[in-house]
């Protein structure tokens, strides 16, 4: 899972971060009384200014072609679902909500196919995360009162999808959550 | 070189918000007890503490960094006696409401208080909300005319292009501008945009209020407004911290205080319009957000992080390598502060990242990078202003065998405690929840770790809070004489 190389990045790096503090420290520690530290302090500082600048360019570059934003832009989604949110339920179907009378289908989602979900809120700002089988988020977006946030992706595992609100809306956000299939 | 009256108030200030953090702390634990499903709370009871321990911790942390701006500037301007007490008596007036409002009135929307929850049926007393409001209100207005007091004191001895250390971009500057003066200054310009957004927020929702129905605000508009305060006073805080590391860590090391240079003031200029435009990343999840300002987001989340963390931390890096400096109980705790800070700054960094934001929002990732910049950072930059600021004297902050023991145990407990955030956020283990659903198998045993992990962080700030704490009421007892030495 995408969440599991993450923890593993961020860990190396908060690894390699300590270790350059500790090497840090133990070298004041280990130095003898007047020496005189690091050579030409200003130059090095800005080379590793403009080193992060460069990795941050880079890393920007790979990772913002990747954002939700532009996921199957360019298809037609084989299937639209509506979503209204609620505290503390969540209305799914195929056709337009009734703000007024919400009601909601059992959801079937065909694999491999794009589907669009359009989120929307009846009172407060709510999350619409979905989790996979494994309990694991696969995609998301927030249900906001007076907009639709129209979310694509394509389901490549069949089985029972669980969604969660991910944004607290009172005291029942955390019974907030309702399930469709994929298959 | 500092008024008895500045010190007696920032010892004031020092008790009031340790004794805050202690309070919070526990309700930071009973938090994670429940979601481990040791202890048994009603869901309400849970989300008041939550909103309390957020309120607190934000509100605790920003006037620690300013009570310490404030006591350090007096090298340089005289700051007013009155706009601090000013700011003290509403602070604490502010939270008393605040803690009213939580416990009295069960308000329960989280620090966040995102529109247009705090009108809806919340299981709150019909006069949380607008009590709320009004202690913002307080609150807002003590930390504006502090900050404006501020800024006027800095710009009666230096001129606005001193201040922002301007001169520094030509080849030979004619003057010289402090790191301190400079980073302060780009603080307060932070501190008071986000305060009159805060302004703002806080009239929109009394229009609302009193409109009875005839008004309705945008929940974009309101969310952007509040993260664009929330995010910003919380980030703002972590460079009041900065400030007072610039200061005095080099006198503590007996290095040379450092100096503002050219790529100094251009870094730290920019960073003010990227810390202003980072919060952003709060929103990647709003779809309907122009994409362009996603953009920003992201690009100004990574950019805010490099005059802040790359240059303070390669001059610490500097001021430090290769040389036997003084180790103090303060520049340790500066030092380790810096670290977490560090480490935080890369979980942020991560989750800033639009492609990876779409599976950790609103995850246990989020407290987990927040935690490590302030539990273990910004936290540590004050608890060592607080030790220096209640001695004077480098002499008397030698580490002991007890205080080595107990940063250990700090570091111990903040790896602990953090961890079980980030495996919860990297688990999808959603924040927020008083309790996990049945299918979040490993929630519970996090919380558990993260609660226990929590509880020795407790024990070693209480040695801290009694040794600080004592010297304090030594300097507020203290006879005019005496203090000061």
């Amino acid at each position: 899972m995408k969440q599991d190389s993450i923890l593993l990045f961020f860990c190396l790096l908060a690894i390699t971060a300590t270790i350059v503090f500790v090497w840090v420290f133990r070298s004041s520690i280990k130095a003898e009384e007047r020496t005189p530290g690091i050579k030409n302090a200003l130059q090095k500082r800005f080379w590793f200014l403009l080193i992060l600048v460069v990795v941050f360019g880079i890393f920007a570059s790979v990772t913002l072609p990747k954002s939700p934003y532009f996921a199957f832009a360019e298809e037609v989604p084989a299937k639209v679902i509506h979503v209204a949110a609620l505290q503390f339920s969540f209305f799914l179907s195929e056709k337009s909500i009734d703000p007024k009378s919400p009601s909601g289908d059992n959801i079937e989602l065909p694999l491999n196919k794009v589907v669009e979900f359009r989120v929307t809120s009846l009172d407060v700002n709510h999350g619409f995360a979905i989790y996979n089988p494994q309990m694991r988020i696969v995609t998301q977006t927030q249900a906001m009162p007076g907009y639709i946030n129209r979310l694509r992706y394509k389901f490549t595992k069949p089985g029972i999808y669980h969604v969660l609100c991910l944004e607290y809306c009172g005291v029942g956000h955390p019974v907030m959550q309702t399930t469709f299939i994929v298959k | 070189m500092e008024s008895l009256k500045l010190k007696k108030i920032t010892a004031l200030w020092v008790i009031t918000i340790l004794v805050l953090f202690l309070a919070a702390i526990v309700l930071g634990i009973l938090m994670r007890l429940n979601q481990a499903e040791v202890i048994n709370q009603e869901p309400l009871t849970f989300y008041t503490n939550m909103t309390t321990h957020g309120l607190t911790m934000i509100g605790i942390w920003f006037v620690a960094g300013m009570a310490a701006v404030n006591y350090l500037l007096q090298r340089y301007v005289k700051t007013s006696y009155t706009a601090n007490l000013f700011a003290f008596i509403l602070t604490v007036l502010g939270v008393v409401l605040l803690w009213l409002c939580t416990y009295l009135g069960k308000f329960n929307t989280g620090w966040t208080f995102l529109y247009p929850l705090p009108f809806k049926d919340l299981g709150a007393a019909p006069w949380a909300t607008p009590l709320f409001l009004v202690a913002l209100t307080i609150l807002g207005l003590g930390w504006l005319v502090w900050s404006v007091s501020m800024m006027a004191k800095i710009l009666q001895r230096y001129t606005l292009a001193q201040a922002f250390a301007w001169q520094h971009l030509s080849k030979q500057p004619k003057s010289e501008t402090p790191p301190f003066i400079l980073i302060t200054m780009i603080t307060l310009v932070g501190v008071i945009a986000a305060l009159i957004a805060a302004v703002i927020v806080i009239v929109l929702f009394f229009a609302e209020y009193f409109s009875k129905g005839s008004f309705v605000n945008d929940a974009l508009l309101m969310k952007n407004l509040i993260y664009f305060f929330g995010h910003t006073i919380a980030n703002e805080m972590l460079y009041l911290g900065v400030a007072v590391i610039y200061e005095i860590f080099g006198e503590l090391s007996g290095r040379p205080k450092w100096k503002t240079t050219w790529y100094v003031s251009l870094a730290w200029n920019s960073a003010l319009i990227f810390i202003l435009t980072a919060f952003f990343h709060h929103l990647y999840m709003d779809f309907v957000q122009p994409e362009g300002l996603q953009i920003i987001g992201q690009l100004a989340s990574y950019l805010a992080s490099l005059p802040s963390v790359a240059v303070t931390v390669f001059s610490i890096i500097v001021a430090i390598y290769g040389v036997r400096i003084q180790w103090s109980i303060t520049n340790c705790l500066f030092f380790l502060g810096v670290i977490g800070w560090v480490i935080g700054g890369l979980g942020a960094v991560i989750d800033a990242t639009i492609s990876n934001n779409i599976v950790l929002h609103n995850t246990l990732w989020v407290p987990a990078h927040f935690h490590t910049y302030n539990a273990m950072g910004n936290v540590l930059f004050s608890l060592g202003f607080f030790y220096w600021f209640t001695t004077q004297h480098v002499s008397k902050l030698v580490i002991s065998k007890l205080t080595k023991f107990a940063l250990i145990v700090l570091i111990i407990s903040g790896i602990g405690f953090l961890m079980a955030f980030y495996i919860g956020g990297a688990d999808s283990i959603p924040r927020r929840y008083s309790t996990y659903p049945e299918a979040l198998t490993t929630g519970p045993a996090l919380a558990r770790m993260g609660a226990y992990f929590a509880c020795l962080y407790l024990l070693v700030i209480l040695m801290f809070f009694y040794n600080i704490a004592k010297r304090c009421f030594a300097i507020l007892s203290a006879p005019s004489s005496s203090v000061g030495a």
